[in-house]
């Protein structure tokens, strides 16, 4: 009986295991192949696929444009991963609380998650363009600004920072912020309000309920946000590349997109899967890091 | 009640009935199957040109009129142009492939089919079209040939005259549009204008259409008479004075005069609605869409802009930027006679009119460009002038693409943007681009 339960249980998760590894697990094994191998779309004809070994990675690592894009991922997931967590405790602190009308600002809260990021760009393309932008409009009109700001455009940097960089991180919370806000409301409703009863009695303040009481008990589904919106920002792709293309300067370029150039514009599908690899690496170690924790407080 | 007849003659009618009837089925299955047998069914992909739907309709009578004249059935699929790249990249790596097709960037996608998939060449067909020279734009006619091979007949041109805003000219007081690039320098002056905060609120010239710097570098690296490799594709030639000089005068142009746009080259740049909205005077070179589309979507403009020959560069040379798209003939097609067939039927005067007609885009055919289709409108004229000056935008190497390609780390992009926006030492940034594209021609040719 134990064995038909569990050829049955085997049965029903077939289909979703053979399409998973049919379009996920191969092309990632695929691509890691392509990476230790020449895949020079204009060579493979005559020279086919040769073992390269590391040397793919090597060359990605020697071109200054890679580590300035292995280095804009990073600020960029680390702002974005940062400002989604900020703005999400506290909206989601907001939206949690009863008042009249709640449930229409919980619904507006969740409008950027209905546009999908190609569109997301397209409109904050038009709203960040420097000779058209009505933020640049409302900006003069108030007195704030003499000249335009060049939102995507300007290559002035303050160290790692730039007004490009800042601007797609905008954009990024912005289309990604309500996910994260569903996932914290959805846990701040379970933490029982017997403990914040109890901290009230023990004249906790506010900020030490939050602290005391609602951070610890958020902390498992803090963790998984942080991972997904890590592993999310790690292989960000379409606002970048649809906004600004990696400029001004490559200042807003990363790895993703950085791929996507190496394979489609210069036919370097083994640079564009060495990329790849580094990406995959970067989540791996998180999504390792990840699990290791979940299971020890399984244990 | 009837009664059935009976005896011989009735048994005679029914065997005559039963033979009849046999010999009738094996007519028709005989029919059906021979039918069958000769019935050529080729199939052909296009991407839409103008109107998604007229264009498609165009096609759809295009084949009935052929099947009723040939007996052959084209099966036609429009291509998305969003996805068009990523498809022909994938037939020329041996995916899915029609059997012949509206295609372009012949050199890239034959030089990665590498002989066994992609364009294939139908060279010992050429007589098929005995006037061809006579016939066809020679800019459009190189973009058909590769290594001495013949690939195919050119249908669509893009060429890019210059195009300018009739209504700030005359406001400026001038009479015509720039004819050379010192004239570029003084109307761009003359037409570029500021608010009290210095914020430009209108540019008097813009180099190109798009945000590509590759493309944008080519007419006026032309003008100047460079030229960028040698004719058999193995050897960079872009450090030389030719280039020097044109860096200087667009970089000029950005960084001294200010008359052209610093975000020229930024996705975010829309050279469309820059000129429509007038924050544009003068493109140097257009989009060879546009015309018709202003014509169709901003009736309102009327009367406000008009197209020029592209301004003469230093050494007095006026070429214009030139990309053909044409039909030809893929490897493993099933029937490269049928293909012919059709691409013969297509290239016929009075159906390259109507394509050409429909699609709203500039024909490499010299008799469509002096039809009267093509002569209703100046613009229309100017266009077909220009085709006298088309240079060809495609190179006769494998990599070319990647070499021009739009994106950050490309050989020109990086060279036009670092110079004419990042203000970097053009000595130094050709040297360099010349090593980066002689290893990228290196790449191509298996050196």
């Amino acid at each position: 009986m134990t064995r038909q339960k569990y050829l049955f249980c085997y049965l029903m998760v077939a289909p979703a295991m053979l399409i998973t590894a049919a379009l996920g697990i191969y092309p990632m094994l695929f691509s890691l192949w392509m990476s230790f191998v020449e895949y020079d779309l204009l060579r493979v004809n005559e020279f086919g696929t040769p073992f390269v070994g590391l040397d793919n990675y090597v060359e990605v690592f020697s071109d200054p444009r890679f580590v300035q894009t292995l280095f804009n991922t990073i600020i960029f997931t680390i702002l974005a991963v940062a400002a989604t967590l900020g703005f999400g405790l506290l909206l989601s602190q907001v939206l949690n609380i009863n008042y009249r009308g709640r449930t229409a600002l919980r619904m507006l809260v969740c409008v950027p998650w209905f546009v999908p990021p190609a569109v997301a760009s397209a409109i904050w393309m038009w709203l960040l363009n420097t000779d058209r932008s009505p933020i640049n409009f409302l900006l003069q009109d108030f007195g704030l600004i003499t000249s335009n700001v060049r939102w995507l455009t300007d290559s002035a940097t303050w160290g790692p920072f730039s007004i490009p960089m800042m601007s797609i991180v905008a954009v990024r919370v912005w289309n990604g912020l309500p996910f994260a806000v569903i996932f914290l409301l959805a846990a701040l409703q379970s933490i029982p309000r017997s403990l914040y009863e109890a901290a009230e009695v023990d004249g906790a303040s506010l900020l030490q309920k939050f602290w005391y009481v609602t951070l610890p008990m958020l902390r498992p589904v803090l963790a998984i946000l942080i991972t997904l919106l890590v592993i999310g920002g790690l292989g960000s792709f379409e606002i970048n590349y649809i906004m600004t293309g990696g400029g001004p300067q490559n200042l807003t370029n990363i790895m993703a997109v950085y791929s996507y150039q190496q394979a489609f514009s210069f036919f370097r599908f083994d640079l564009a899967s060495a990329s790849s690899g580094v990406i995959f690496l970067m989540t791996g170690f998180i999504s390792i890091f990840y699990l290791r924790s979940q299971l020890k407080g399984v244990a | 009640m009837t009664k059935r007849p009976t005896g011989p003659a009735s048994s005679n009618r029914k065997v005559l009935a039963r033979h009849t009837a046999t010999l009738a089925l094996a007519t028709a299955l005989t029919t059906t199957a021979a039918l069958s047998a000769y019935a050529q069914d080729i199939t052909f992909w296009t991407q839409p040109q103008g109107d998604l739907l007229a264009y498609q309709d165009l096609y759809d009578e295009l084949t009935s009129e052929f099947r009723d004249e040939s007996g052959i059935n084209v099966s036609v699929e429009v291509i998305n142009w969003s996805v068009a790249f990523n498809t022909w990249l994938t037939v020329a790596q041996g995916g899915a492939a029609p059997d012949c097709a509206d295609m372009y960037w012949l050199h890239s996608f034959s030089g990665i089919g590498g002989g066994r998939y992609g364009p294939m060449p139908i060279t010992e067909y050429r007589d098929r079209w005995p006037t061809l020279e006579a016939d066809f734009y020679e800019g459009a006619l190189e973009d058909v040939h590769r290594n001495g091979e013949f690939y195919g007949i050119p249908w669509r041109v893009d060429i890019r005259p210059m195009m300018y805003r009739t209504d700030f000219l005359a406001e400026a007081g001038i009479d015509a549009p720039p004819d050379n690039w010192e004239e570029i320098v003084e109307q761009g002056l003359a037409l570029t204008e500021r608010d009290a905060n210095g914020n430009v609120t209108r540019w008097g010239f813009a180099l190109g259409a798009n945000n590509n710097p590759g493309q944008t570098l080519m007419p006026y690296y032309w003008q100047a008479g460079g030229l960028m490799m040698s004719e058999d594709g193995r050897t960079a030639t872009i450090d030389n004075e030719a280039m020097r000089t044109t860096l200087k005068f667009m970089q000029d142009l950005v960084q001294v005069h200010k008359v052209t746009s610093p975000e020229i080259f930024e996705k975010s740049a829309d050279p469309l609605a820059d000129f429509t909205s007038g924050r544009v005077a003068i493109i140097g070179s257009t989009n060879n869409s546009w015309p018709s589309q202003f014509d169709r979507d901003y009736p309102e403009l009327e009367g406000t802009w008009a197209l020029e020959i592209n301004p003469a560069g230093p050494t007095g040379e006026r070429d214009s930027f030139s990309g053909a798209g044409y039909w030809g003939v893929l490897y493993g097609s099933s029937d490269v006679e049928a293909c012919l067939d059709w691409i013969e039927f297509l290239s016929q005067p009075e159906h390259m009119e109507r394509i050409s007609e429909v699609s709203g885009a500039a024909s490499p055919r010299r008799s469509v460009m002096t039809s009267e289709l093509w002569t209703q409108r100046p613009w229309q004229e100017v266009m077909a002038e220009t085709l006298n000056y088309g240079h060809t935008s495609q190179h006769p190497s494998a990599v070319w693409n990647a070499i021009a390609s739009p994106e950050p780390g490309a050989v020109l992009y990086d060279l036009v943007y670092n110079t004419v926006i990042g203000g970097a030492d053009i000595d130094a940034a050709v040297t360099e681009a010349q090593a980066r594209m002689q290893a990228e021609l290196d790449r191509a040719s298996g050196s």
